[in-house]
């Protein structure tokens, strides 16, 4: 299913899943993306690690259609999709669940916005919703949900706008480290099922490396792509990936590509 | 127990003003005519309730129906104002200046125009509750996270449904607040309009002419039963409050506003069975 981190080699090529070309986006006099082109393709798991101030969060919003990019392309499947929404699914470190929505009304809520829930709409919700952790949990309000449980619920409902590119900003940033892994290892597990393109920053260098089957690093001011890392860890990664020397090799180039120092 | 408690202890809190009302009265032996005992002005209501009852349901009339009409106004006067930065930044000033003038003044020129019926009483109700749900409202509008809009414009969400379903949900909380606060000074306005419009007798003018002949049993009468006015009027607010806002009281939706699908189907699932899911 996954990339298994092999890139494509030409950029604008019509194989790739999201590709992004030249982007620039400028707030002022501060250039926040200069020139920043990436490729990701179906079903690869792509993480950007970057201080805070890279750009990685601009990036997002040029790429989910919120931000115009003066200038540059953002195409799905080869489909020039700049400057317009409703194409990826998005999710951020805050869960921004509904308060008066119960989880289903949460997860459905993408099409509750948009043309309207059907019955078929709830029963996958609650599906969905059922089989990845929240069972028990379904007609219950957010405010009862803990930390974890609630990011669970603000990825089922990315999922169930039924876009093929997710990108999810710091979904854990938030989470305290123990319940963070256990949200990682349950994120490999929905993506290894579902057939998702995941776009993913983070600036927690074990998390990007543990995830993706590509790490690219951001540098800021201008924010661009300073390198590329294949993740070459066979899958599925649990625990013990964490402590094996590639993981642990990987890690030191990417630290060392993130603070200047001799990898 | 919880439960009794719940409701023993406010409604033993009003038994005991009452107690202390009488004890005063009498450890301190006050003249009848100056304040009266709980119990003369009870008899007072009891014995003058062929009048009193009739007096009260315009006060009620007055009450409940201005209102409705300034919380519909407020309510829609602060959604217009959220949609037009234009609109919000021309009314705003006019609605703190207009909140400025006090209530009595204004009644005497709505009599001029409306004449002495139930239209500026109704009115003067209006223009009390109208300005708290205006700035509420507003406060809730603007309370939503600027984010969960953003996420809402990258699902493609129709303006309309994103206003319905998640901006004025927002909006509740901060409502009922102003209505609660709205439904006990109402009454002070409908009292007020009788005073200055006094065709149509309701409460306030009882207890004018009864105070001028102090009557002082039937004045406190007419007061205890404004003030119940106004406290049932509350106590259906905070009613509406509850079933409107469930998410706050409860932990999960009503049986009857739960979404019609059954648990056991099975929609088509690009997933494979053999899932533990790691807790």
């Amino acid at each position: 299913m996954s990339a298994g981190g092999g890139r494509p080699s030409t950029l604008g090529s019509v194989g790739a899943k999201l590709a992004v070309e030249d982007l620039t986006c400028r707030f002022g006099d501060t250039l926040a993306l200069s020139e920043v082109s990436l490729e990701v393709g179906a079903g690869e798991f792509v993480s950007i690690v970057g201080p805070s101030g890279c750009g990685k969060s601009t990036l997002f919003n040029v790429v989910s259609g919120l931000v115009p990019p003066t200038p540059g392309r953002v195409l799905i499947d080869g489909r020039d999709v700049t400057g317009s929404t409703g194409h990826v699914g998005y999710m951020l470190q805050k869960d921004l669940l509904v308060p008066w929505r119960t989880v289903v009304g949460n997860v459905v809520l993408g099409a509750a916005l948009t043309r309207g829930v059907t019955r078929r709409d709830v029963q996958e919700a609650r599906a969905l919703a059922a089989r990845y952790g929240l069972e028990g949990f379904l007609d219950h309000y957010p405010h009862t949900l803990s930390g974890g449980m609630r990011q669970r619920v603000a990825l089922m409902r990315t999922l169930a706008v039924h876009e093929d590119v997710l990108l999810l900003d710091e979904p854990f940033g938030a989470l305290d480290s123990q319940t963070r892994l256990e949200m990682q290892r349950w994120l490999l597990e929905v993506w290894s099922e579902l057939d998702r393109t995941v776009l993913f920053v983070t600036h927690d260098v074990d998390e990007a490396v543990f995830l993706a089957d590509r790490v690219l690093v951001m540098t800021p001011r201008p924010g661009r792509i300073a390198a590329e890392i294949a993740v070459e860890i066979p899958r599925p990664r649990d625990l013990g990936t964490l402590t094996t020397p590639g993981f642990m090799s990987l890690k030191r180039r990417v630290l060392g590509l993130l603070y200047g120092e001799a990898a | 127990m919880r439960r009794a408690s719940k409701y023993l202890i406010p409604v033993g809190a009003v038994i005991g003003v009452f107690v202390v009302w009488d004890l005063v009265i009498r450890i301190l032996d006050v003249k009848p005519y100056l304040v009266p005992s709980p119990g003369s002005a009870l008899r007072a209501i009891r014995d003058d309730w062929d009048v009193l009852s009739g007096l009260t349901w315009t006060t009620v009339q007055e009450t409940a129906l201005g209102f409705v009409t300034g919380a519909t106004a407020g309510f829609a006067l602060a959604v217009l104002m959220s949609r037009w930065a234009l609109v919000q930044r021309v009314v705003y000033p006019v609605l703190i200046a207009s909140q400025a003038i006090p209530v009595v003044a204004i009644a005497a020129p709505l009599v001029i125009v409306f004449g002495f019926g139930l239209t500026p009483k109704v009115l003067i109700v209006a223009f009390i509750v109208f300005f708290p749900v205006v700035v509420n409202v507003l406060d809730g509008l603007a309370s939503v996270d600027r984010d969960l809009l953003n996420l809402a414009r990258v699902m493609d969400g129709r303006a309309l449904r994103v206003l319905l379903l998640i901006e004025l949900p927002a909006t509740l909380t901060p409502l009922f607040s102003a209505l609660k606060l709205g439904a006990t000074y109402a009454v002070t306005g409908a009292v007020l309009g009788e005073w200055t419009a006094s065709l149509t007798p309701g409460l306030g003018n009882y207890l004018l002419v009864q105070n001028s002949r102090l009557n002082t049993d039937a004045v406190y009468g007419a007061v205890l039963l404004l003030a119940a006015i106004g406290v049932i009027g509350f106590l259906i607010v905070a009613g509406l409050e509850r079933m409107a806002t469930p998410w706050r009281a409860r932990s999960t939706a009503r049986r009857w506003w739960r979404r019609p699908a059954e648990v056991g189907s099975s929609p088509p699932m690009p997933v494979s069975e053999d899932v533990s899911v790691s807790e």
